[in-house]
């Protein structure tokens, strides 16, 4: 320690080890003395870790900021209930994300009074919210999938509008071989082996293939076709599914009538007015989010390897600080794509 | 390497916390921490639990929003302000007591100052090209965007098949 601090005259320790030896002995206690002091009153990992918070603050700005000048200066943006969030399931997420703050921060306090055990068990239970949290969310981007929400066109099957475009994708989806044996196969199902759910909506897709391909179409026929096939809850569907239907969630309240999820095969191309640029942002802010969650379940697994006494306290400082700021983006990102 | 911390964090002392301890001191403080801003750990506890209960219950509030009690449901702008508001004292909360910033030295504001401005005017220099691209776009563009008449065309299809399922019956 000695030598190294001495090969570096300009360094840290160098000064302050060569001050204190070389005026022990002259001048005695004089009170405090200046020193020279290169750099930010806090120990280098901490000030990394700082520094690294500040473009970290810069870069959640560029893509917070980029979703809020996107949705409001759109003409139309989706409403929550109609791409399928469900307000309970993110408000569980806020209140797991803030638990595991609280846990880190308890974790850190433990390690300073030399409680390591205590130390290594906040840490632990941080590292089973983190996960609760990636669960929940795998949990919620498999209802956005399984309603053909995807971020890029060959797997997303949203449509901004129910016009030509949209009609034509209908009926080139209805074309497709496979999905024309399933179709057949369901034609051809006696009406005693399906429910009535089924039976009313195997009459309905009748309808609506009619409606696709017949030359007298109407452009009010395509919204009926898309209503048909995914439809747009009402506000007031919304409301009641989330007030009742908080442990079901996945988005299945209002939506049970929608040909896609009667028949899950049928993957029919789906009107979300605004869903594209919607699903885009989505899962950008909350993938970026996803990964530095990741990220930090990473962290604590390594810090459970220490033995968290005063020695690590520094090290769980710093991955506290990190967690507390994914905390904080999640306390921006839940209301804006919640609730808005 | 946690040596060396110990080392520098002492000789950090002087200059952070003029008086709190000797400017001159032996080299053997590797028992004790010398974290600036560790004198507010004694007791913190019972802080954090508070800070918590703040959390949880400014989490309520902002989820009030969506639920039928709030009285501005017609007036989304109300919400809007109020979630932010919710959103903005909670996050104070968590860098002020969680990541300690209220018990750090002055440091704390050469580095969240310049971050938090920057971070403000790059969202506001957005706006003129992102913001309000689809007020000037092409003809082509316009015709394939997403308009709120796309989403009322929707909503009567809703209504035509409800009057549709209530003939069904009939029609059977």
């Amino acid at each position: 320690m000695n030598a190294s601090a001495i090969s570096l005259p300009h360094g840290h320790d160098g000064h302050s080890h060569g001050h204190d030896d070389g005026h022990h002995d002259g001048h005695g206690h004089h009170g405090p003395v200046l020193q020279y002091q290169p750099g930010l009153p806090l120990s280098r990992g901490k000030l990394i870790m700082w520094l690294f918070l500040s473009t970290e603050i810069m870069f959640f700005a560029a893509l917070l900021g980029s979703y809020v000048v996107l949705r409001f200066g759109a003409p139309v943006w989706p409403k929550p209930h109609h791409v399928h969030l469900s307000e309970p399931i993110g408000a569980f997420n806020t209140f797991v994300l803030i638990c595991s703050s609280v846990t880190i921060v308890l974790a850190l306090e433990a390690a300073r009074a030399n409680k390591a055990g205590l130390a290594k068990l906040w840490m632990l239970l941080t590292l089973l919210l983190g996960t609760l949290f990636l669960g929940v969310k795998g949990y919620e981007y498999q209802a956005k999938f399984s309603h053909g929400i995807f971020p890029q066109a060959p797997r997303s099957r949203i449509y901004e509008k129910p016009d030509l475009y949209y009609g034509s994708a209908v009926r080139a989806r209805l074309g497709e071989p496979a999905i024309i044996d399933k179709l057949k196969e369901l034609d051809d199902t006696p009406a005693d082996q399906l429910t009535a759910e089924q039976v009313s909506a195997r009459t309905r897709l009748q309808q609506i293939r009619k409606m696709v391909t017949s030359p007298e179409q109407q452009a009010f026929d395509l919204a009926v076709v898309a209503d048909q096939v995914m439809p747009l809850p009402t506000e007031g569907q919304g409301g009641s599914h989330g007030g009742g239907g908080g442990g079901e969630g996945g988005g299945h309240g209002g939506h049970v009538s929608g040909l896609n999820d009667i028949f899950p095969w049928l993957k029919l191309p789906a009107v979300i007015p605004g869903g594209n640029m919607w699903a885009s942002t989505y899962f950008l802010l909350t993938g970026f989010h996803a990964v530095h969650v990741l990220v930090g379940l990473i962290v604590f697994t390594i810090l459970l390897g220490y033995k968290l006494g005063p020695k690590d306290a520094g090290k769980i400082e710093n991955a506290g600080l990190y967690w507390h700021f994914v905390d904080l983006v999640w306390i921006f990102l839940f209301p804006l794509l919640y609730l808005f | 390497m946690s040596d060396h911390d110990v080392h520098s964090a002492h000789a950090h002392g002087p200059i952070t916390r003029a008086g709190d301890m000797p400017a001159h001191d032996d080299h053997d403080h590797a028992g004790h921490e010398h974290e600036p801003g560790h004198d507010h750990g004694h007791g913190g506890i019972g802080k954090y639990l508070l800070v918590f209960l703040a959390l949880c219950g400014l989490t309520t509030m902002s989820f009030l929003t969506y639920s039928s009690v709030w009285p501005w449901r017609d007036q989304p702008h109300v919400g809007w302000a109020f979630m932010m508001a919710v959103s903005c004292t909670k996050a104070m909360l968590v860098v002020l007591f969680f990541m300690h910033v209220f018990w750090e030295a002055n440091w704390k504001y050469v580095l969240t100052i310049p971050a938090a401005m920057m971070a403000i005017f790059l969202a506001l220099m957005l706006v003129p090209d992102v913001g309000m691209r689809t007020r000037m776009v092409s003809q082509e563009r316009a015709l394939h965007m997403a308009r709120t008449s796309d989403v009322r065309l929707m909503e009567q299809a809703a209504e035509a098949k409800a009057l549709a399922e209530l003939a069904e019956p009939a029609a059977h």
